[in-house]
């Protein structure tokens, strides 16, 4: 009984997000969102790539790995962004956090429901990103050589470790003001410096490394790299000795693990959110 | 006239105030607007290291572009300001109902955005200036600096031009509303990419380097890396610092003109279509 | 002289765009809202002026048009003088206003701070601008929430402090949109006071007030306009409308048992009189209809002349709000 009453407040929620971002139809806000800012961001680094090494032929397999890693980590930035923003936006724009919060549905629910719709998106400019890798930069990713079984397990298993994570976040948010941007902000900043996105973890000083083999979505991106160029694999990164098993294996036991912190974090935000009386708060200054 | 210079004044005064002790009141700020955007510049200082372990053409200019990133990390922070607290804030202001407070009052509206931006860059600052010591402080960069007086002159007006730009923006926020939040968010890493936040601006080629000097920040930007580091200016800068200064100089002109009479225009077409007062659009 | 607000014909159309229905691609059809029409309006320097109208009328948006915020489509409006239209900046420096429910300020900052930047869009000298917000925290018994933060105000305590920001720039003119919404009995009563006092105190002063309280228009306004639909439909003081529904009051006596009552037939000034016994208290109930209140000396007079006692008086005149049912048709609140 409960469990549906929950599955309706995801899929409504899911409906509302999808409603919210509808504007996506809209032919100026698709080239904003999934074309002109995903792909400035590939080339800021594609650029660095050429003014150092004068071209992107040069290195080829080191530049995969950069423009593979940054495209994936599209992923980090929109989930976390999104799974806090539902509530940032909800207590300062529209005002309806208090109507949501007050109504009997389960507020966790609500949120992996909006949460779903911003992978939807997310999705797409991670597409148009790799497609201008493919074809305007040649990387070598070819639908029939790619690893068609790892990509969609880990995809699937590292989504439900991102939103995990969000939710969590989305815990510390209820206590925060105006920093709800710069919490997802900083954690996805974390994760961009210590999660071998762009260059291999080991540029890193020891301690830094360590902390990169702690967290998942280091193990994720290299899935997600070996699942499209599974025959380049760059050398010195770290990770390249650990087979495919292990790396889904590792990912699915630590989104369970912060599947249970995020609903431990989350809980207490709220709780502590209620007590110190922020759920309807605004903050402009 | 004495008089109404000095109810602009007080009025910069009054608007600037909730900006400075905004950002000492909850000290949370500290954290979130020092140390997080330090993590992007950080990523891109390892890319840099990361690259000049191959052989190529820039191999041993690495140390100043490490550099260089951190000044582009610093100037973000005077761009995000710009951009989400002067351009998008007329826009917040309307939803929390200030606006139409601030609209029936007598002081220009100049005034009110020149406190926000004063404000603004005070509390922006602490960010950059942050940004740029820890900066240093880590990755252990040296600095080989120009004329101290060219320096600041640069860097005022950048800042000047910057948030002209800014108070334009805001007069077409102003009315505007949910498009102008899409404008802010496409403005942000394409600008970063044509405006050699984080690469010198040269290595787009002159079309898209002057295009993109439009944006105050691209030039001042330039010219403050060349200022910082004299030995690579000649190799890694755009224009000669001198011509950087004027077109500076120009754009502030340009951008506070502009401001000026868009404020106005945006006003009157506000009251005409009486989308000044209306939230929730 | 100059009028402290005077409109003519003002006339004032929004132009709503029909939102695009999803997917049936047609472009939304704009319709027009009339929202004031033909407005013509004289308020005097020192009135108290009120504005009663039912929801959606047009009260908020003439006050809109006079505090600059919103043009005319067509027709004029002055402010001591000065066109909307052409003059907003003279307008701007002798008028303010609030509104009812409104929020304003930065809820980061404390009340005090919030008003002291206020007034420095006025102008006002900080020393000068504090010591006036003192005063008036003071008067509106918020003194004690001088230095919390404006977030963790109670509806009531904003909404005295809205109402500070309105009056310390010592306006020649406030507008007050609805400001004593969502109030306690108390409260209200307090700004009610306020307001009158202001007006009164200095020559010169005027106020434009909304409201949907009837008793509040009644008790502290000179004068009133009912609006219906974009239009004026009466403009008179209080007392004068009241007379356009009923033009005599009604006096209701009950007194010792009276043996011929006819006897107070043919007092000048009665409309009409009527009487009733009732044999088991032994009294007798008149009522009277009267043109105006001087009756009621020769009434209670011969009253007295026949020996008789007063134990009660009562008056029931007609109510604003019975003014304002007939002529609008639907009561308020
Ligand atoms: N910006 C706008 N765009 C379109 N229509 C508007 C706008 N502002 C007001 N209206 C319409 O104009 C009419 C008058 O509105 P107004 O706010 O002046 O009413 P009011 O008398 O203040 O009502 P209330 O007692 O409810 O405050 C209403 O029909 C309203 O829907
Ligand atoms: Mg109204």
């Amino acid at each position: 009984m409960a469990m549906k009453e929950n599955l309706r407040t995801l899929l409504g929620a899911g409906w509302l997000g999808w409603q919210m971002e509808a504007n996506w139809t809209d032919p100026f806000l698709f080239l904003v969102y999934s074309v002109a800012k995903p792909v400035s961001g590939a080339l800021i680094l594609v650029f660095m790539y050429i003014v150092i090494l004068g071209g992107v032929a040069a290195q080829s397999t080191a530049f995969a790995y950069i423009f593979l890693g940054n495209a994936f980590f599209i992923y980090v930035g929109q989930v976390l962004f999104g799974v806090t923003w539902v509530i940032h936006e909800d207590r300062e724009h529209f005002q309806t956090l208090k109507l949501i919060y007050i109504s009997p549905i389960s507020f966790y629910y609500y949120i992996i429901g909006r949460a779903g719709s911003k992978i939807l998106i997310a999705t797409i400019a991670v597409v148009v990103t790799l497609l201008f890798g493919v074809f305007a930069l040649g990387i070598p990713v070819d639908a029939f050589t790619m690893d068609w079984g790892l990509l969609i397990l880990c995809l699937t298993v590292g989504m439900a470790c991102l939103v995990s994570i969000g939710i969590a976040l989305a815990g510390i948010t209820f206590l925060t003001a105006k920093h709800s941007g710069g919490i997802n902000e900083g954690i996805a900043g974390l994760f961009y410096v210590f999660c071998g996105v762009v260059f291999p973890i080991t540029q890193l000083p020891a301690w830094g490394q360590s902390l990169g083999y702690a967290i998942p979505v280091t193990y994720w991106l290299e899935a997600m790299r070996k699942a499209l160029l599974p025959a380049q694999q760059l050398q010195g990164t770290g990770l390249q000795g650990i087979e495919n098993i292990w790396l889904v294996a590792l990912l699915a036991v630590s989104a369970l693990f912060f599947y249970f912190l995020s609903i431990l974090i989350f809980r207490l935000g709220d709780y502590l959110a209620r007590r110190a009386g922020k759920i309807d708060m605004t903050t402009a200054y | 006239m004495k008089e109404y210079l000095l109810l602009n004044l007080r009025a910069l005064k009054g608007r600037a105030y909730p900006r400075v002790v905004g950002g000492t009141r909850e000290l949370s700020w500290i954290f979130f607007d020092t140390v997080l955007p330090l993590l992007t510049v950080a990523a891109y200082v390892f890319v840099y290291k990361y690259l000049g372990t191959f052989e190529g053409p820039q191999q041993e200019y690495i140390a100043q572009f490490i550099g260089y990133v951190i000044l582009g990390g610093a100037m973000t922070a005077y761009w995000m300001n710009v951009l989400w607290s002067m351009a998008a804030q007329f826009y917040w202001e309307k939803e929390i109902g200030n606006l139409q407070l601030y609209m029936i009052a007598p002081m220009s509206r100049m005034a009110v955005l020149g406190g926000m931006a004063l404000g603004g860059m005070f509390y922006t600052s602490v960010r950059a200036i942050s940004t740029i010591v820890i900066g240093v402080l880590i990755f252990g960069v040296t600095f080989s600096l120009g004329p101290p007086i060219y320096l600041v002159l640069v860097f005022i007006l950048t800042l000047i031009a910057l948030y002209g730009m800014g108070m334009l923006f805001a007069s077409l926020y102003m009315i505007y509303g949910r498009e102008a939040w899409h404008m802010s968010s496409l403005l942000t890493e394409p600008i970063y990419l044509v405006s050699g936040f984080y690469f010198p601006v040269r290595y787009l080629g002159s079309i898209v380097a002057l295009s993109a000097s439009i944006i105050p920040i691209t030039l001042g930007l330039d010219a403050l890396r060349q200022l910082m580091f004299t030995e690579t200016a000649g190799i890694h800068g755009f224009l000669p610092v001198e011509v950087e200064l004027v077109a500076l100089a120009v754009l502030s002109v340009l951008f506070l003109f502009l401001a000026r009479h868009s404020l106005r225009f945006m006003e009157n077409l506000g009251r005409k279509t009486g989308r000044l007062t209306m939230r929730w659009q | 002289m100059n009028y402290a607000v005077e409109t003519k014909d003002l006339t004032r159309i929004f132009r709503v765009k029909k939102r695009r229905r999803r997917r049936s691609g047609s472009k939304g059809a704009e319709q027009d809202v009339t929202a004031l029409k033909d407005v013509n309006l004289r308020i005097e320097e020192g009135e108290l002026f009120g504005l009663l109208g039912p929801n959606g009328a047009g009260k908020t948006t003439l006050i809109k048009i006079l505090c600059t915020l919103l043009l005319p489509t067509s027709g004029k409006a002055y402010v001591a003088g000065n066109d909307v239209e052409k003059d907003p900046y003279p307008i701007r420096r002798i008028i303010n206003m609030v509104s009812g429910g409104e929020t304003s300020g930065y809820g980061l900052l404390t009340t005090r701070e919030n008003l002291w930047m206020f007034s420095q869009f006025y102008g006002i000298p900080s020393k000068e601008a504090k010591k006036r917000i003192d005063e008036m925290l003071e008067a509106f018994g918020i003194w004690d929430k001088r230095n919390a933060k404006v977030r963790t105000l109670s509806t009531g305590e904003r909404q005295k402090a809205n109402v500070i920001r309105g009056f310390m720039t010592d306006p020649s003119i406030i507008f007050l949109d609805e400001p004593t919404l969502g109030l306690d009995v108390n409260a209200s009563r307090i700004i009610r006071k306020f307001i009158s006092d202001w007006v009164r105190e200095t020559s010169g002063r005027t106020v434009l007030l909304t409201t949907h309280y009837m008793m509040e228009a009644d008790e502290l306004c000179d004068r009133l306009a009912i609006i219906d639909e974009g239009g004026i439909v009466a403009c008179d003081t209080p007392r004068n409308l009241k007379r356009t529904v009923s033009k005599a009051s009604s006096l209701m006596f009950e007194v010792d048992y009276l043996r011929d009552p006819d006897k107070l037939k043919g007092i000048e000034g009665i409309q009409n009189f009527t009487y009733k016994h009732n044999g088991q208290m032994n009294r007798t109930l008149l009522t009277f209809i009267v043109q105006d209140e001087s009756a009621v000396a020769d009434i209670v007079s011969r009253i007295v002349d026949q020996g008789a006692k007063i134990h009660s008086l009562e008056k029931r005149e007609p109510t604003l709000e019975d003014v304002f049912v007939s002529l609008v048709g639907k009561g308020l609140a």
